[in-house]
């Protein structure tokens, strides 16, 4: 789904230059959104980054924390796939297992259409967002 | 008495994919009774016209985010049909045990976060934690060992990227059997600790019987998931090669997904097919455990798939340990695959968590993909769903409409159907933010 796919896109640009952070696990953490509660569990800092509908120009990325928004997606915890990464975090902490830090990186896609490739807009910004999320990984 | 229902939920939560209920009774008449499914058609038929018969088993594999092995376990072996590839009894022991852990996963996942709110009157596992918290906390371990399990044989948790016609791309140390083996007894007792948590709340399992066919594989030496013939609780039997005579599918107005039949305008696939159908081969612990809810073979209560599942966890946790014993006694040794194309056709069957999963596909002299058919488990339930609503709505409208709705949410979720998967992503608004309305 073109832009949807940004996260994996850049996990992986990350985890390729995996040498240059220390006690870093980069996870494409797919479509399951139930499995982020393994993913998170038993880690200090948890950090995500996703295809995020916020209101922004295309192309836009924010950093923010959990408690800087509510979701307002409309079909939110219909299933095990549409599970709401914010609802998935209150259940961690509910239950003990939630990371001291979360930081989630909000990227505003151009097209979720059915595409194998970002669009053009989000394709020209990967290394500012890579740039970004790095400053973000050194401790 | 009630007269009047007035029932229209668009779309049932807790399932994967998108499903409506609609009811319409009037003057203590029902009217209209409709299990409705408007997902759009994703055509991956299309999708892998054309491919390598290398490509099959990754491309399909994304057909579902919960089955995923077993779209991939079942094109794999279609292909391997296709080709005329016979694989080693290693690769058919360690698929089997990545097949296991998919049925665990799964089971687990839709016992704890999709069913379990519904005995416990809450609307979704988020609030089960507060009710419930040691449960919650035992199901999440037990998904989590399964999901690692799934990662330690298919290479990721979902979508696994191991699988190769005729063999693996590599397979796990007999060191990582060893750690499997204690991971898988430590959740055995987890199973029990569920059972304990469901039996607590089985009274909550409608009472409801609507004489049903239970269509399942079965194996002569195990309770089968991975392979075998088709069989039905009305005495038939079929060859895999021939399911296509067995879905019958065919279309209706009502549904954007395809429905089955084979003898009776509808059968039934899932846990409790296979509980019906292969009850015997059950371990001595997995008949325990159904024994505890008084759970026998030839029930005809859908609601009892959610117990079925939970007998079945009993028995994958045994049988993998019996497979990893297996394994060990022999030694685990890296394989060499070889693979040829060839112009063939190719069909194989596994029981997905959900039910019995077909794939046929055809292959040119290249080994490219001329034609695919595909017959997911949930498409063979709906028309007995639908059979199961007509039955439930006249016995049940006078209890009022608020029950009626929620039996019928309950019944749909008890067949644990997965009528799509989809991608997820973030919508949010910034809190006091300008684009906040």
């Amino acid at each position: 789904m073109s832009d949807e796919g940004i996260g994996g896109f850049i996990i992986e640009r990350l985890a390729g230059e995996g040498e240059k952070y220390e006690n870093i696990d980069f996870v494409d953490a797919g479509v399951g959104g139930i499995n982020l509660l393994h993913y998170m569990a038993d880690r200090r800092k948890v950090i995500l980054v996703d295809c995020a509908f916020m209101g922004r120009e295309p192309g836009t990325m924010e950093r923010f924390g959990p408690e800087e928004v509510k979701s307002v997606k409309k079909l939110a915890h219909l299933s095990l796939h549409e599970a709401d990464v914010l609802k998935i975090i209150e259940m961690a902490r509910q239950l003990g297992r939630c990371p001291e830090e979360i930081v989630i990186f909000g990227i505003e896609p151009a097209s979720v259409e059915l595409e194998q490739q970002l669009s053009e807009t989000i394709a020209a910004r990967v290394d500012d967002y890579v740039a970004a999320i790095s400053k973000e990984l050194v401790v | 008495m009630i007269k009047e229902l007035n029932i229209d939920v668009k779309h049932v939560t807790r399932v994967e994919g998108h499903g409506n209920i609609v009811v319409n009774a009037r003057d203590g008449k029902v009217e209209k009774v409709q299990w409705q499914v408007p997902e759009a058609p994703r055509f991956f038929e299309a999708m892998i016209r054309g491919r390598s018969y290398e490509d099959i088993q990754t491309i399909v594999s994304r057909i579902c985010g919960i089955c995923s092995i077993s779209h991939s376990l079942v094109a794999t072996k279609a292909v391997e049909a296709a080709l005329g590839i016979e694989v080693s009894k290693q690769t058919d022991l360690i698929r089997r045990l990545l097949h296991y852990s998919e049925q665990l996963q799964s089971h687990v996942l839709h016992i704890g976060y999709l069913a379990a709110p519904d005995f416990f009157g809450v609307k979704s596992v988020v609030p089960l934690v507060g009710l419930a918290k040691d449960a919650v906390l035992t199901i999440v371990r037990a998904h989590r060992v399964a999901n690692e399990w799934s990662e330690l044989i298919g290479g990721r948790v979902t979508h696994p990227i191991t699988l190769i016609p005729g063999g693996f791309t590599r397979v796990p140390s007999e060191q990582q059997f060893r750690h499997l083996e204690q991971r898988l007894r430590e959740t055995m007792a987890d199973i029990g600790a569920i059972a304990d948590v469901v039996h607590s709340v089985a009274g909550e399992v409608p009472a409801f019987e609507r004489d049903t066919e239970y269509v399942s594989l079965r194996e002569s030496s195990v309770y089968s998931f991975y392979d075998g013939q088709i069989v039905s609780t009305d005495g038939y039997t079929a060859e895999i090669d021939d399911w296509e005579s067995v879905a019958n599918e065919y279309v209706v107005d009502q549904s954007t997904a395809k429905w089955a039949k084979w003898h009776r305008d509808s059968y039934a696939v899932g846990a409790l097919a296979r509980f019906n159908n292969n009850f015997s081969q059950l371990s001595d612990s997995a008949k325990a455990l159904a024994g505890r809810f008084g759970f026998k073979q030839g029930c005809c209560n859908p609601y009892m798939n959610t117990v079925a599942q939970l007998v079945e966890c009993a028995e994958i946790a045994e049988s993998s340990l019996r497979i990893i014993d297996e394994l060990l006694s022999v030694g685990v040794v890296e394989e060499k695959v070889s693979v040829k194309p060839r112009a063939g056709v190719g069909v194989a069957a596994v029981e997905a968590p959900r039910g019995i999963l077909f794939h046929k596909y055809e292959f040119d002299g290249d080994g490219k993909c001329v034609a695919g058919n595909l017959c997911i488990p949930t498409n063979q339930n709906h028309a007995n769903i639908q059979n199961d609503f007509e039955k439930l709505v006249p016995e049940i409208m006078d209890q009022g409409q608020e029950i009626v709705r929620q039996r019928l949410e309950m019944l749909v979720r008890a067949y644990d159907p997965c009528i799509s998967c989809s991608a997820h992503m973030l919508d949010v608004q910034f809190v006091g933010g300008e684009s906040e309305s």
